[in-house]
């Protein structure tokens, strides 16, 4: 197929539709930096989808669960090994989007004989600095965004501008406690949500303002069947390793 | 290291390799990970190393201690590190934070003996990282008896040996117990729970007896103790040992150097500050006769 490039680039694009489709629904995922360190929330079905890498790296990706978890342990494994054999801090989200992830997505989706990875992931790497915090996102054909302030994953890029969009509009981070976090987060999350449920003809970001007691019946919709899910990385945790998940008490307790 | 290949999946062949080995590191196994990544897990001997060990002066012995106390475990270890009869160090860090609830006290060649707790540290993490579930407790303490065990030849030749305390709080259990647990390790790796107390290297055997009597017949049973207590009761502990063993130290006074304590509780891991070692190594002297 190779020999005959119109097919060749015909495959890709079939490809990167079908990987599209099978995201589209996909719940999105919110990372935002707060006065403590970043968060990274969704809301799950089930399925957990925030994950500790390293110290201060976390992980979250939608897509298919085989994916995820095949390209999760794939980064976990090469951070510990790499952790281990020369320090903990010479691990780092820009060496791991870069060599390890990147070229890995960018590889099998132009593979088109083998299976496609039906992947976008989100990395956030808490630094030693506010101004150092990072956030990769990677989509499935190996293009990499990074972003200090926040960083968004979402079905298509129609949900990820809409939520952008929305995070753009956000108080200043320096005085945003946890508890703003979490709610910025469910806000931007309901945004994205709703921009998921249109059809792709239908999505015009100009029509989808919505208010804050949208959002929240948005999120309360979810939640009877899925739940929320946050995680932190936190520099007031002692110890060298910063990631947690918040506890349901917390969750609930900012949602009051 | 490429771990990349493994995961990836262009032909039918890697496909069924990657699948393998996700199945077979689904275990959560660090070392095994390392394998696969060829980190020199063990140092290779020839058999005339051993003949060369009288030539090679090793820096070991120590004293090291575990108490239970009312909160947890309370650990601590001298300073010294030496070499035949030359003090070589004397700010060794014996006491070593493993995670947020267990740390390791060593005893034996230093060399090995970080090894070890780094491989346990990493291991803990990677556990908890790829199986998204802490290790248990048996799963931690079987562990650390594999790279004892894995250590086996280093230990026969007599350049390698660890023996070390493992002290963890139990966090399962209940709220009003005490969790704390301490461990003690055979050069073979078998691990034993001591119930007071473990102590371990060259000076613990002067102060073996000691703790048996305060565990005993103390006027406030150890595991009575409040830290402060404890503390102070490790520090002469620790007096008592650099009295008769060479290899330990006490209180340097000209340094200011302080013997290493920390606490094991339901909190975590936490270390006690030289401010407060000042303040109760004072107390711990008898007082001058008036």
């Amino acid at each position: 197929m190779r020999d005959e490039p119109y097919r060749w680039i015909e495959a890709i694009q079939d490809r990167r539709d079908y990987i599209e489709d099978q995201l589209r629904p996909g719940s999105p995922v919110v990372g935002i930096t707060y006065n403590q360190g970043m968060m990274l929330l969704t809301i799950g079905r089930g399925q957990r989808k925030i994950f500790e890498v390293h110290d201060r790296i976390a992980l979250s990706a939608i897509g298919h669960p085989a994916d995820i978890e095949r390209l999760r342990m794939l980064v976990t494994d090469t951070a510990s090994v790499q952790g281990f054999q020369n320090a903990t801090e010479d691990v780092n989200l820009h060496r791991l989007t870069n060599y390890v992830l990147a070229h890995t997505f960018k590889q099998a989706f132009e593979s088109i004989v083998g299976e496609a990875y039906i992947i976008k992931m989100l990395l956030a790497e808490l630094g030693s600095t506010p101004e150092k915090n990072l956030f990769t996102a990677i989509n499935f054909d190996g293009i990499v965004r990074t972003d200090t302030k926040f960083a968004v994953i979402g079905g298509t890029e129609v949900i990820e501008t809409g939520m952008q969009n929305y995070l753009a509009n956000a108080p200043a981070d320096a005085d945003r406690d946890l508890t703003a976090a979490l709610r910025l987060s469910l806000e931007t999350w309901a945004v994205g949500k709703e921009l998921s449920t249109r059809e792709p003809e239908e999505t015009d970001l100009e029509e989808t303002q919505m208010d804050t007691t949208q959002m929240y019946k948005v999120v309360d919709t979810a939640r009877e069947d899925g739940e929320i899910e946050a995680g932190v990385l936190e520099t007031t945790l002692q110890g060298a390793s910063k990631f947690r998940l918040l506890t349901s008490q917390e969750i609930e307790a900012a949602l009051q | 290291m490429s771990l990349n290949g493994r995961y990836l999946n262009t032909t039918d062949a890697e496909h069924q390799e990657s699948a393998l080995y996700t199945l077979v590191n689904n275990r959560g196994d660090f070392l095994n990970l390392l394998e696969q990544a060829n980190y020199p897990l063990k140092m290779k001997l020839t058999s005339e190393t051993a003949q060369h060990d009288a030539d090679i002066e090793i820096a070991h012995s120590t004293t090291v201690v575990a108490v239970l106390y009312q909160d947890g475990v309370m650990i601590a270890g001298d300073r010294r590190a030496t070499a035949g009869t030359s003090v070589i160090y004397d700010r060794a860090e014996k006491v070593l934070q493993i995670d947020r609830h267990s740390v390791l006290a060593i005893s034996g060649s230093p060399a090995i003996a970080y090894e070890i707790a780094r491989v346990l540290e990493h291991s803990f993490q990677y556990f908890r990282r790829s199986q998204l579930q802490e290790l248990s407790l048996e799963g931690k303490l079987r562990m650390l008896s594999r790279l004892i065990r894995d250590n086996l030849s280093m230990a026969l030749q007599g350049i390698g040996a660890v023996i070390p305390i493992f002290a963890l709080y139990d966090l399962s259990a209940d709220e009003n117990d005490n969790g704390g647990k301490i461990f003690f390790y055979d050069g073979l790796g078998a691990h034993f729970e001591n119930v007071d107390f473990a102590t371990t290297g060259s000076g613990s055997i002067w102060i073996r007896g000691v703790l048996r009597y305060l565990s005993r017949f103390g006027d406030t049973p150890m595991h009575a103790m409040d830290q402060q207590q404890a503390a102070i009761t490790i520090l002469r502990l620790l007096d008592i040992a650099s009295e008769y063993d060479a290899a330990t130290s006490g209180y340097n006074a000209k340094g200011n150097i302080f013997p290493n304590i920390k606490t094991v509780t339901r909190t975590g891991v936490d270390t006690i500050s030289d401010d407060d070692l000042a303040a109760w190594y004072a107390e711990a002297q008898p007082k001058a006769e008036e």
